[in-house]
């Protein structure tokens, strides 16, 4: 159910994506929306219908991290925190101000993009490892103060949030919901390609490459590194705005904690740090395991976490690299076989 | 008055055990410039192998902590050799093993965590070590437990003082911190050194540990919580230096006491995390950042 996604986009290459004028740039998009369409009358049960749910949900997300840590380079271990403030947000916005979700979504993704921005300004006194902990500070500071605070259901959860609904239709079913959530993915997607594939892309890139060459010619480090805090806070919220109203409409501080920010940490590394299409493949793989697996809770989590130990060691660049090294070595075939037949 | 100096005292034993696991830290990050995040599983560990070394050997506290310390020491060789070394081949600090180091970091406690969840279970077991009668101090009543802390905690810090400065093993320790390549010239088994660095590492941890077992329970959770309190205290002191450290981990376990006795008691563990990154947004280079420059 997975592959419609990769295969009808993966062959358009960065080169012609810019050539392209706008109708051949935009056709790979709608018809992988056209595929995506009938994917929930493909599916046989509710319980798939639940998992591609989550999977575009994870997609949101891994796209989002991918974002700040893999093309601007800023090692950040606080996003499950920045999806606890959308999920949270949209919920009040919801249950206690009776905002429908059309409103309550955009203003869980504005309140993230603010606290990203909070969580962006140690980054511009702080680099590696010390930016990875006063992120982990930040994000454990908001589970706890979620946990302790009565206002947000403390440690019970809190229950009771409705389903979106569309011209007084609840859209509280797996299957509907889907359309909620696959345009927004699908859209998510094409925004990160987008910004990637542009001149911010590129600034995001020298500042992960060398912040000091960065500025150097002339890329504002300060502007760029909130831009990518903000977009992934973004994403971050929307991901978890969604996964708020997604039934049974239930949150619960532990849904936050340092498991699920490796789960998240998981796809992005394994899909490959750095590379869009990596996040969307980590997302799919990791979110189908993870749901397999459920049973084997204590093995789940050991396996987790020597995957990432031995993806780090053996396969640094994920399986995008692997993807991406396999291109590129199809594109010295191709130019040695054309040297080949003209000599 | 007599309110506050008992959560002054209750803060500083609390304290020392912070500052032991802030020099595993520190000590780590100051030999090879990573941070490792697996620091706090290691801290749980120790506590377990101490549990298990007390319930199966019946021997007296003391000897409890020593072995644990020789184990986990020897644990976090293990898990140095086997893996981090790979990673850390292309360098630490900001370089990609560094970067590579934090995530693997996270997957390593992960992995330790669950280790300890299947051969120990879930439960929080207690630590059935009676330290003996409180202590009289004045007009204060000490209970034995934070004595015991504050006199182990003094006596491994003497005793990591001495190896670091005076014993030839010690000086290569400090070499291999204050340079690979030139420590290598000199004739020095950098390897081997570095795989010393996080044994010593990991045996404070442990100690830590064990020292808290008594008065906490023994649960494989309880790791999380310590790593950002560890981080905080390291920070503060100036991140890889050992004075700072101890210090460090001192003031956040005063900091979090009073906190927790007069602000509000549920909200105790956030008051460390508050700390650090107020540290690291207006001075990262810690309070006592002139003693950062000086390594191990």
């Amino acid at each position: 159910m997975t592959d419609p996604m990769t295969d009808e986009t993966a062959p358009v290459t960065e080169g012609a994506m810019m050539r392209a004028t706008p109708v051949r740039h935009l056709a790979p998009w709608l018809v992988g929306l056209a595929v995506m369409v009938p994917l929930p009358w493909v599916a046989f049960n509710d319980y798939q219908r639940y998992l591609l749910d989550l999977i575009l949900i994870n997609v949101i997300l891994a796209v989002g991290l991918n974002i700040v840590k893999g093309f601007a380079g800023q090692v950040t271990v606080g996003h499950v925190a920045l999806m606890a403030i959308g999920a949270y947000t949209s919920a009040v916005l919801t249950t206690k101000f009776g905002a429908p979700f059309w409103f309550a979504l955009p203003g869980a993704m504005l309140m993230t993009a603010v606290a990203g921005a909070i969580v962006g300004i140690p980054s511009f006194r702080l680099e590696g490892a010390y930016l990875a902990l006063a992120t982990l500070g930040l994000a454990e500071s908001v589970r706890i103060f979620i946990s302790a605070t009565d206002y947000l259901g403390a440690s019970v959860g809190y229950s009771d949030i409705p389903p979106p609904s569309l011209f007084g239709m609840p859209l509280n079913s797996f299957r509907s919901y889907y359309f909620v959530v696959m345009p927004l993915a699908v859209a998510g997607v094409y925004f990160s390609f987008c910004m990637l594939r542009s001149n911010i892309g590129r600034a995001f890139k020298a500042l992960r490459e060398d912040p000091l060459a960065a500025a150097a010619s002339g890329i504002n480090v300060r502007k760029y590194k909130s831009l990518a805090f903000i977009v992934s806070a973004l994403y971050a919220g929307c991901a978890g705005s969604l996964a708020a109203h997604m039934s049974p409409g239930f949150l619960h501080p532990n849904s936050y904690t340092l498991v699920e920010m490796v789960t998240v940490l998981l796809m992005v590394v394994l899909g490959g740090i750095g590379h869009v299409w990596g996040g969307i493949i980590g997302a799919i793989i990791v979110t189908i395991i993870y749901d397999l697996t459920r049973e084997y809770y204590q093995y789940q989590l050991l396996i987790f976490g020597l995957v990432i130990v031995l993806t780090v060691m053996f396969m640094p660049t994920g399986i995008g690299g692997i993807i991406d090294r396999y291109l590129v070595n199809r594109g010295f075939a191709a130019i040695r076989k054309a040297r080949k037949d003209a000599a | 008055m007599s309110y506050f100096i008992d959560l002054v005292i209750v803060g500083l034993s609390i304290g020392m055990v912070y500052a032991l696991v802030a020099l595993g830290i520190s000590l780590i990050y100051s030999g090879l410039d990573v941070v490792h995040f697996a620091h706090g599983e290691i801290y749980m560990l120790g506590a377990f192998i101490g549990l298990w070394i007390f319930k199966t050997f019946h021997l007296p506290f003391p000897l409890v902590l020593l072995g644990s310390m020789i184990l986990t020491g020897l644990v976090g060789m293990f898990i140095e050799r086997v893996f981090y070394r790979r990673i850390l081949r292309g360098g630490g600090g900001y370089t990609v093993g560094g970067m590579a180091m934090v995530i693997c970091g996270f997957g390593m406690s992960i992995v330790l965590q669950n280790v300890a969840f299947l051969i120990w279970g879930p439960r929080a077991v207690p630590f059935p070590v009676s330290y003996g009668m409180p202590v009289e101090l004045g007009n204060i009543t000490l209970p034995a437990a934070y004595v015991w802390i504050v006199a182990a905690a003094l006596l491994l810090m003497a005793a990591l003082h001495l190896f670091l400065k005076h014993t030839r093993l010690g000086l290569a320790v400090r070499a291999v911190a204050g340079n690979k390549e030139i420590a290598y010239l000199m004739g020095i088994n950098v390897p081997m050194t570095i795989s010393v660095i996080f044994g010593v590492a990991c045996a404070l941890g442990a100690a830590a540990g064990v020292l808290v077992g008594p008065i906490n329970y023994v649960y494989v959770l309880m790791g999380l919580g310590i790593l950002i309190k560890a981080f905080a205290a390291a920070v503060i002191g100036g991140f890889g230096s050992l004075p700072g450290a101890v210090l460090g981990g001192l003031l956040v376990g005063v900091i979090e006491s009073l906190g927790a006795g007069y602000l509000s008691g549920s909200y105790k563990d956030i008051y460390a995390f508050i700390l650090l990154i107020f540290v690291l947004m207006v001075r990262p280079a810690g309070l006592f950042g002139v003693l950062a420059k000086v390594k191990a």
